[in-house]
């Protein structure tokens, strides 16, 4: 029987899900900056990313317009957005404190260095100069974070937990990120289609680090649906929905089987769903038209795998309980 | 931090050459009276060292604390900020001779203090017989009802303890305080050691120093021999108010040596008077909790209702016997300030022994005669609160103002049971590396004791120094630091 506590499993999984989102937020950021570049400012379009992550409200709250200097800020080192940077790595951290009985130490100083770091940033370092190497810098230190447990966490039943929130959330940017590209098509093609050259295809696959891939496999021409189906469906490529789904089913599988936690059979059925639908999605002719409601479908169904996750392992009480996601509590006692 | 270093004044001379202990008993010189070196290896092997280097060394193994975390963490508003203890880099050694007389006396005392509290649980003789004044422990605030004809595995109320000794200018050892409830600190003797080994290897060469290494499996071992009769593989859980708490690194620690899961309060539930721990294969039972939350926090539905870092029902599975609980509730009253000043008569009083280690002369402030001569010496005399610990709230006569003495006096006259007043101990001093070179700062000590069916003692101990030049007051959080503390095999 596992001694392994529900809690420190969902930090787990939290701690790599937070990781997992600062470095998408710091990819998005760095190729759509790049894409800028020799464009006008009138083209400059950054509200979008506001859009990915449905952040008008907090935003509006924040800045008047979105201009790319304040949407840069509100994502890299605005604290009092709990999506950004700073934001998801002090969450890490958080996160890190709690497992700390569990990790080695590498890994605690891997993620309290690297938050140190960020807090250091100021307003030059993400200034359009200097805003390509902080972006490098945040994804390697991402890289960094997910390497030291790869190679130094003991791959207990600890193991598929950190796996599960890494996949489920990449998963889930890989989703958003297609369904807002796709959409600015859709409402762009009609007004002016020479805006989607080459060049947007191009930082689409680059927000994935898939451009030279996708290259290899299509190298005469981009079609828009070639890239759409690259990312949803390439199983050797590392951030496509695929090799995510792929990645998860053998982490579900690793519990159920190898760490015999029997309970593990709803959060299976849920993703097999994932994966059927998945799959029907790739035998659709008519995909692009169907892409929304296709990313939209497969956003809703992470979401109830990590809720599945919860109620099999994390303690969560099936109807409409509270979620708790953080393990911070505010009482104290003194010690002598 | 390379070849940099902190010294106002690097010179030439031997780091030892311009050091001068004063009046006090002096842990690697001797007594005032006669400074033999008592440590002469150690002074000589000292006398060798280039001082800047060993600074610029001091700068690095500090850095390393903290990046290691062993760290204790202070909140602000906002971010968790993570501080080390300072460290000193010269050891403080325990000869053999040392040693043996503070083990001796430190078992004695456990094992008198867990007779004790058996003892006010059950028939309460002690008190019937007049030897210490029964409302001072019946009405005592860490006085539980809850415990009453509680009969705990072997006995033992007190599994994990650290008894604060200080040394007085004739070099003899003195308790200043026990600690039964919660004591900490033991982290930072195992991690302390570890550092030393790291950083100064040829500080240590040629000497033979007794191992610190032992303390999670012997700590373990004691938890297993007080589970509840009957469970073949008891599950032993160490019980954290979390990550807030200022010694949450100490919780990790210990967690990781013993290999046994860091709980919170929100982790563990009681069904049917049986503890369990919430785990991703689902509820597993618990049956020994050391741990690190205080009474009033324990249980809820027993204590304090308001408390979330406890779990609810805990005390209905500890009177069942289900769960033992490390240390037992209501040990708070056998560490009492104003109970301590009793401690010589209560260890003659079950053992029919005589203290091995001697009180620090003390005067209960709630007999008359004790409370008018502390109101005459105020200025010579050290006025402690009986129910606070850390040093807060204590009034230093010889080194306080007039108008802390007067504040003092008020509280005193207002509520003299809750004094005690002590003279000054000259407490020993150690050689200390300072920004002015190496200096004499006091020092105490507090070794830590872990028992079962019987004691088991960390050979060495939290050694506190109290860095800033005069002060005696070494606690964390008021500017003491920590020295690593060798107890040698053999005498040096």
């Amino acid at each position: 029987m596992s001694s392994l506590l529900s809690r420190h499993a969902e930090c787990a999984f939290w701690m790599a899900r937070y990781i997992e989102r600062a470095e998408s937020v710091a990819r998005l950021i760095e190729v759509h900056s790049s894409f800028q570049r020799g464009r006008s400012s009138a083209e400059s379009n950054w509200a979008w990313l506001v859009a990915l992550y449905s952040d008008q409200k907090t935003f509006a709250k924040a800045f008047d317009q979105a201009t790319g200097e304040n949407v840069i800020q509100f994502y890299i080192t605005y604290l009092e957005n709990p999506s950004s940077i700073q934001s998801c790595v002090r969450s890490a951290r958080e996160n890190a404190r709690a497992l700390r009985p569990l990790i080695p130490t590498d890994m605690w100083y891997q993620v309290n260095d690297f938050y140190n770091r960020l807090l250091g940033f100021s307003s030059t370092d993400i200034s359009e100069t200097r805003l390509s190497r902080t972006c490098d810098a945040i994804k390697r230190g991402c890289y960094a974070q997910i390497g030291v447990a790869e190679n130094t966490l003991y791959h207990d039943e600890i193991w598929p937990f950190f796996r599960l929130g890494l996949f489920i959330e990449r998963a889930d940017q890989i989703s958003r990120l297609l369904d807002v590209k796709f959409a600015q098509i859709a409402t762009g093609l009609k007004a002016d289609k020479s805006q989607f050259d080459f060049g947007f295809w191009a930082l689409l696959l680059r927000s994935a680090s898939a451009y030279h891939a996708f290259r290899r496999i299509h190298p005469s021409a981009v079609e828009p649906e070639d890239v759409a189906r690259f990312l949803l469906f390439d199983r050797r490529l590392p951030r496509s929905i695929a090799y995510c789904l792929c990645e998860i089913q053998s982490m579900i599988d690793l519990l159920h089987t190898g760490f015999q936690l029997n309970h593990a059979a709803r959060a299976y059925e849920q993703m097999e769903v994932l994966a059927g639908g998945l799959n029907q999605a790739g035998r659709d002719a008519a995909l692009l038209d169907r892409l929304h409601a296709f990313n939209d479908w497969m956003q809703i169904g992470l979401a109830s795998l990590a809720t599945e996750l919860g109620y099999a392992f994390f303690g969560y009480q099936r109807p409409g309980a509270n979620i708790q996601t953080s393990p911070h509590q505010f009482q104290t006692q003194t010690q002598n | 931090m390379g070849t940099v270093t902190t010294l106002k004044t690097p010179g030439s001379d031997a780091p030892l050459d311009h050091y001068n202990p004063g009046p006090f008993y002096c842990e690697l010189l001797g007594s005032p009276e006669n400074r033999n070196r008592h440590l002469a290896a150690l002074w000589h092997r000292l006398q060798q060292q280039d001082l800047a280097n060993l600074a610029a060394r001091a700068k690095d193994a500090e850095r390393e604390l903290f990046t290691l975390g062993i760290t204790f963490t202070v909140y602000s508003d906002r971010d968790a900020i993570d501080r080390i203890l300072p460290f000193d880099i010269l050891p403080r050694v325990l000869t053999a001779e040392d040693w043996r007389i503070i083990d001796a006396g430190v078992k004695q005392r456990v094992k008198a203090l867990n007779l004790f509290l058996w003892d006010i649980y059950h028939a309460r003789h002690i008190l019937k017989d007049g030897v210490i004044p029964t409302d001072m422990i019946l009405k005592n605030p860490n006085y539980r009802k809850e415990m009453l004809d509680y009969d705990p595995p072997c006995g033992t109320y007190v599994h994990i303890s650290g008894t604060d000794i200080v040394r007085n200018g004739k070099g003899e050892f003195l308790v200043l305080e026990d600690n039964c409830r919660t004591p900490s600190g033991v982290s930072y003797v195992v991690e302390n050691r570890h550092l030393m080994q790291r950083a100064f290897p040829d500080l240590m060469q040629g000497f033979v120093i007794e191992s610190v290494s032992e303390y999670g499996s012997k700590l373990c071992e004691k938890l297993l021999e007080v589970a509840p009769a009957g469970v073949a593989e008891p599950q032993i859980v160490l019980l954290s108010p979390g990550v807030f708490n200022s010694a949450y690194f100490e919780h990790v620690f210990l967690a990781r040596e013993i290999g046994i899961p860091l709980v919170e309060g929100r982790d563990l539930f009681v069904d049917n008077d049986r503890a369990y721990m919430k785990t991703v294969s689902g509820p597993k039972p618990v049956h020994v909790i050391y741990r690190r939350v205080n009474d009033d926090y324990l249980d809820p539905e027993a204590f304090n209702p308001e408390s979330v870092l406890g779990v609810a029902g805990l005390m209905r599975a500890f009177r069942k016997g289900n769960v033992t609980l490390a240390n037992a509730v209501g040990t708070g009253v056998a560490d009492d300030k104003a109970v301590y000043a009793y401690l010589p008569r209560i260890i003659r009083y079950y053992l029919n022994e005589d203290p091995i280690l001697p009180n620090v002369e003390t005067h209960i402030c709630r007999e008359a005669a004790s409370l008018q001569y502390t109101l005459d010496h105020l200025d010579k005399l050290v006025v402690k609160p009986v129910g606070e610990s850390g040093g807060y709230g204590i009034c230093v006569g010889p080194k306080a103002t007039k108008a802390e003495l007067d504040l003092c006096r008020d509280q005193l006259k207002a509520n003299p049971a809750n004094y005690i007043s002590q003279p000054m101990v000259d407490l020993s001093v150690c050689p200390t590396l300072t920004e002015d070179g190496v200096e004499p700062r006091h020092v105490d000590l507090r070794p830590f004791a872990v028992t079962g069916r019987d004691t088991w003692l960390l050979p060495g101990g939290l050694t506190r120094v109290a860095l800033k030049k005069g002060s005696i007051v070494v606690n964390s959080s008021q500017g003491g630091g920590t020295k690593d503390t060798w107890v040698l095999r053999e005498d040096a």
